[in-house]
């Protein structure tokens, strides 16, 4: 079969296809429900594919990890199926992989999160598996010492690789090592050698429990199909009783200095520059994500333009809010040339100061708002997005609505909006400089941006 | 058993011999277009290494009718995702874009199809030059074994073979690539009837065909590329590698020659590499990792490539443990793998496996539109990605054990990558003598290679 249409000869390529009016995103409704012990469950039936999402946000994270203990709150999450009453950790994994699950458990800062995602024809089993790691687990001191070996070991490995060295070391500078978020939740060698079983097992008995807790449910299943399975597996769970929130302290402003990680011979300089900025549910949200689209969120984006394309200096380079329960970091970050590393922080100043000074054009900010909204319509193909979206409204206590009104909320940043936010979050003399490179090539370069002496950082990120 | 359903589409290819392939689901207010061109670093020469995935990157700035800058920013205006990747045997372009703005994505894969040349010019080469050197130095000279990989290839696949050089290129072709062999590259491989295009998600079908026809049609056919015949690797002797590296841990590389995509022993291997490595339970974690605690982590795979393929294990040492330790478990679990065989229970756990990955890239549009494509320029038959899963119906113990032998008593190469000062803890060079290799390795099924 060949083409319908003979090959227009008129076809004017100059002429790009007219814009046509976004599609209007329909969301499938959250069924709420609650088990007899108080769990609340979210349920979005999603039927194009045969899997389903089970999902745990308990809303305790590295960021309540008793002082020193830092990496707690990790281990009691990837301990949970490492044994229960009635299986041992070789059988869980075993029963996970003959039904072809896929199972995680991880400790973010604000949040602890489970997972497990099944296809349908395994659920009943994949909600047994579940339930009895969430609710029942003995944590072996066996398998206690072999995880926490596992874990030393992984922080000595993530000292090979610069972007991570760089990201963990540049939240410690700016949050310092006193505030939660200073320290990343998988720990360090020192407070993770410190780690006893009995640590872990106060982390449980402290933190999980169905009042501290949300399950969400996404795809192909219906709440009759399910919830009489996660009654009869989850409606006993006692668990942790209900306790007060935790309160983060807020964070101080980031020092105005640079900070470099020796790392001789690196053929690239990481970079990572910011400050502690906003909360995820600050009213400066969309805001927010609405100028930094403009500034280094996405590959025509202006830092992006600038440092790759004009200068060829990176492979990509990005700016980011991270928005976490008290205010989380704005940061710039990317691999730059080793012999570019001055130039490559100057430039990246000189953007941050020009939306600081300046914010977005009119242009700029219906460019923005306009793609934020097309991407939304692109968030919600697979059952883990949806359950994402859940999350959010869970964790950091947006209103039911959110995601109905998230078009509106773009349509409305005026661009008065922008620069506000631009004048609060973005001051360049309010931001701390780190630099994973090697510092015989670069530190020459990063000491002329006149911020005083280049201060030498360990690969922890502690002074040396 | 209720397997997945297969994907349904329809095919045609158009006068200039542009293949198109259409998927519709209307289940997400999305569509995924893939453009994917059947040319890929194995298409280089040695001295021009890098030069498809330098291409890849000149595809993005622009082409006589969009200018420099515009394909990212107009895609990027509706909220678009948007990128390109280079393998050895392809390049794909892709974006995935709100339903109603199909046309668009289908007027710059035409205009960067049939109009590129014109709009290539030496500032452009020049500075993608730098990004991707950059890239090299992001994604490989700066990551711990980043570059492993690149020697291995080179090892087992031996000079001159195409897949023994780098996807990425080296830094100093790169610095080599002219004007002229852009265009070059793009006159010989960039044509219609080298590539196809696959619609997936939600769109009008009618409207869709007509805007293909509108676009695509009045492309120029380009050359008739001969196909590639197959050219498996053979190594006549085992090869034993040390390199000193910025790495904190020891980690040890073995691997052998393997089947090319698609074949019944890459199903079969790839079945059996995930009994080795894949889950607490499995024959090389359990012992390394869980019990022995001598690793921090295994991983056995296959890769069958277009024209031929290999099967790697890796292994990282737990700090202090040597890398001639390690070995000796791996080749105690084969044997014993030989010895005892493996279990119906075990192939059906690596079955459902296989089935839930696949599901996983059938819940997005771009996830069918990749597959369908793949299948369509490396195997010829877009169906094969409806094979994918029943490929893997039927295996027996035997058989898997069968193709496990074929490989495992071939010669293999072995890389020790040690931090630097610390080659004691290599492997010794001659410790791969298998005593199973008394066993006569089982002759190949007749058909395959």
């Amino acid at each position: 079969m060949t083409a319908l249409n003979a090959p227009s000869r008129l076809l004017d390529r100059t002429r790009r296809p007219p814009l046509e009016p976004l599609p209007r995103v329909t969301l499938p409704p959250v069924q709420k429900r609650e088990l007899s012990n108080g769990l609340p469950i979210r349920l979005v039936e999603q039927h194009s594919n045969p899997q389903v999402v089970i999902s745990i946000v308990l809303q305790s994270g590295g960021a309540v990890d008793p002082r020193g203990k830092s990496g707690t709150a990790a281990l009691t999450a990837e301990l949970l199926d490492a044994g229960t009453g009635s299986r041992d950790a070789l059988g869980i994994s075993e029963s996970v992989e003959f039904i072809g699950a896929s199972l995680s458990f991880r400790a973010g800062a604000d949040a602890t999160f489970g997972s497990l995602l099944t296809l349908n024809r395994h659920l009943g089993e994949g909600i047994a598996l579940f339930a009895d790691i969430l609710a029942n687990p003995i944590f072996p001191l066996r398998e206690f010492e072999r995880l926490k070996a596992h874990r030393l070991t992984s922080l000595v490995e993530q000292k090979d690789r610069a972007a991570t060295v760089a990201s963990n070391a540049f939240m410690r500078v700016i949050y310092g090592e006193e505030h939660p978020y200073g320290m990343d939740p998988s720990g360090t060698e020192e407070s993770v050698s410190g780690l006893t079983r009995d640590d872990v097992c106060g982390f449980y008995a402290e933190h999980y429990g169905p009042s501290n807790a949300t399950l969400i449910v996404v795809g192909d299943t219906t709440m009759a199909d399910i919830i009489s399975l996660l009654e009869r597996q989850l409606g006993h769970w006692k668990g942790a009783p209900r306790r007060a929130a935790i309160t983060i302290p807020p964070p101080q402003a980031a020092p105005r200095r640079v900070y470099l990680i020796d790392r001789p011979g690196a053929p690239q300089s990481e970079i990572r520059i910011g400050s502690p900025a906003l909360a995820r549910n600050s009213p400066d949200y969309f805001p927010a994500t609405v100028m930094n689209r403009v500034l280094g969120g996405q590959f025509s984006s202006r830092i992006n333009m600038n440092l790759r394309e004009k200068r060829g200096l990176t492979y990509g380079a990005r700016s980011a809010f991270i928005f976490l329960k008290q205010p989380g970091p704005f940061m710039v970050a990317g691999g730059f040339t080793g012999s570019g590393t001055g130039e490559a922080a100057e430039q990246l100043l000189l953007e941050i100061g020009a939306m600081h000074r300046e914010g977005v054009t009119d242009q700029e900010l219906e460019f923005s708002r306009m793609g934020l909204s097309g991407g939304f319509a692109l968030s919600f193909e697979t059952p883990f997005q949806v359950a994402g979206a859940l999350q959010n409204i869970v964790l950091y206590g947006l209103p039911d609505d959110y995601y109905e009104r998230y078009i509106q909320s773009l349509a409305s940043v005026t661009s008065g909006d922008v620069m506000r936010v631009a004048r609060a979050t973005l001051d360049p003399d309010a931001m701390a400089i780190l630099v994973v490179a090697d510092a015989a090539g670069t530190k020459g370069g990063l000491e002329s941006l006149g911020r005083g002496e280049v201060i030498m950082l360990d690969t922890g990120g502690a002074p040396r | 058993m209720p397997g997945l359903k297969p994907v349904t589409y329809e095919q045609y290819a158009l006068a200039n011999g542009l293949s198109v392939i259409l998927h519709r689901d209307s289940a997400s207010p999305v569509a995924a277009v893939m453009v994917m061109y059947h040319a890929g670093s194995r298409n280089e020469t040695p001295g021009r290494t890098g030069l498809a995935h330098l291409f890849e990157h000149l595809m993005f700035k622009g082409s006589e009718h969009v200018a420099d800058g515009d394909h990212f920013r107009l895609l990027q205006e509706i909220g678009a995702m948007v990128n390109g990747s280079t393998s050895e045997d392809r390049t794909n372009y892709y974006e995935v874009v709100p339903s109603n703005c199909l046309e668009l994505a289908l007027w710059l894969e035409s205009d960067r199809m049939g109009f590129l040349p014109g709009a290539v010019d030496q500032a452009k080469l020049d500075n993608q030059r730098d990004v991707v050197k950059n890239e090299r130095r992001q994604n490989y000279d700066n990551v711990p074994y980043g570059t492993s990989y690149e020697t291995i290839a080179r090892e087992v696949y031996g000079p001159g073979h195409p897949y023994s050089w780098p996807v990425i290129g080296s830094m100093e072709d790169l610095s080599a690539a002219s004007l002229e062999d852009v265009k070059g590259f793009f006159r010989t491989y960039y044509a219609p009837n080298n590539a196809c295009i696959v619609l997936a998600g939600d769109f009008p079908r009618n409207q869709a065909m007509d805007w293909i026809g509108k676009y695509f049609d009045p492309l120029p056919r380009g050359i008739t590329l001969t196909k590639s015949a197959l050219s498996p690797a053979v190594l006549a002797e085992d090869k034993h590698l040390v390199s000193e590296e910025n790495v904190a841990l020891p980690r040890l590389f073995l691997a052998w020659p393997g089947p090319s995509r698609g074949t019944r022993d890459d199903a079969l291997l790839d079945i059996l590499t995930t009994i080795l490595s894949s889950g607490k339970n499995s024959r090389l974690y359990r012992p390394l990792v869980f019990e022995k605690k001598i690793a921090q982590s295994v991983n056995a795979y296959t890769e069958g490539k277009e024209i031929a393929g290999m099967v790697t294990i890796d292994a990282t040492a737990k700090p202090g443990t040597g890398l001639g330790e390690i070995e000796k478990c791996v080749h105690e679990v084969i044997e014993r793998l030989f010895a005892d065989g493996v279990t119906d229970r075990e192939i059906e756990a690596a079955y459902n496996g296989k089935e839930a990955q696949l599901a996983g890239r059938l819940t997005t549009a771009l996830g069918i539109a990749g597959g369908l494509a793949t299948s369509f320029t490396l195997t010829g038959d877009a169906e094969n990605f409806n094979r994918e899963i029943t490929r893997f119906q039927g295996i027996t113990p035997e058989e898997v054990l069968a193709a496990g032998r074929r490989i495992f008593s071939s010669r293999h190469m072995t890389l020790n990558v040690v931090p630097r000062g610390r080659s004691s803890l290599a492997s010794p060079a001659a410790a791969w003598e298998l005593t199973y290799a008394g066993l006569p390795a089982p002759p190949a099924p007749a058909g395959t290679p």
